[in-house]
């Protein structure tokens, strides 16, 4: 399982509940592959930086849900197909965590072995040690 | 010339030390830049639309790197522009 954030634009030329029922087709997906949707945002009609496929507006919709890969290589490919879509960005919320804390883990790992096999390695080990507790606070949080 | 002008400088900047910049995100410990909040990544993009520096607004290295990431998204999005003139 994995925690995605998938946000799409929707074509200003569709009415409000042409758009709703576009929102809902792309949910009912979500949940048909078994994924858990976690939050929807909606922040309805918004004026572009710039003009997409023409359009100088879009209505803006965020999902975040949790689930297998196949939910966005679903929901991309029906993106695709819909004219109406303007564009979609979704990223991959867990593994950014993950490979942060691996990385963290690893560094203290090492440099608990450096404490253990030299003496005199042991100032050096102590700077090291120095900002792991803070490093731990920050993960907490 | 050029050494003169140098000279002024320095002494300039001794007299005045510029203000000292800091991280706004390691401030308020932020560990992700997320590409929606526009009006955080507006700070960061003045009117050309160009990400500024960070010898200017004196952001850390790890968050720079995810305030560019943030700004190239947004564009994507169509929040920020690519280019403005």
């Amino acid at each position: 399982m994995r925690l995605y954030e998938t946000g799409f634009l929707i074509s200003p030329t569709l009415s409000e509940e042409e758009a709703e029922a576009i929102i809902v087709q792309m949910a009912e997906v979500v949940s048909q592959k078994n994924g858990k949707m976690i939050k929807q945002e909606k922040w309805g009609k918004r004026r572009m930086a710039y003009p997409i496929k023409k359009a100088g507006e879009a209505y803006y919709v965020f999902f975040h849900y949790e689930g297998e890969p196949d939910i966005p290589q679903e929901l991309g490919r029906r993106f695709r197909q819909m004219d109406t879509i303007l564009r979609y960005l979704t990223l991959n919320k867990e593994t950014q965590v993950n490979v942060r804390k691996k990385k963290k883990a690893e560094k203290r790992s090492k440099a608990k072995e450096a404490a253990g096999d030299e003496e005199t390695a042991e100032s050096l080990s102590a700077r090291d040690l120095g900002p792991a507790p803070a490093d731990k606070k920050r993960e907490e949080e | 010339m050029a050494r003169e002008e140098r000279m002024e400088k320095s002494s300039y900047k001794k007299f005045f030390p510029p203000k000292k910049k800091f991280c706004r995100f390691c401030q308020r410990n932020i560990k992700f830049i997320d590409y929606k909040n526009v009006d955080i990544l507006k700070k960061y993009v003045p009117d050309r639309g160009k990400i500024s520096p960070r010898r200017v607004t004196g952001t850390c290295a790890f968050h720079q790197r995810k305030l560019a990431e943030a700004v190239k998204r947004a564009r994507l999005m169509g929040m920020l522009p690519y280019v403005e003139d």
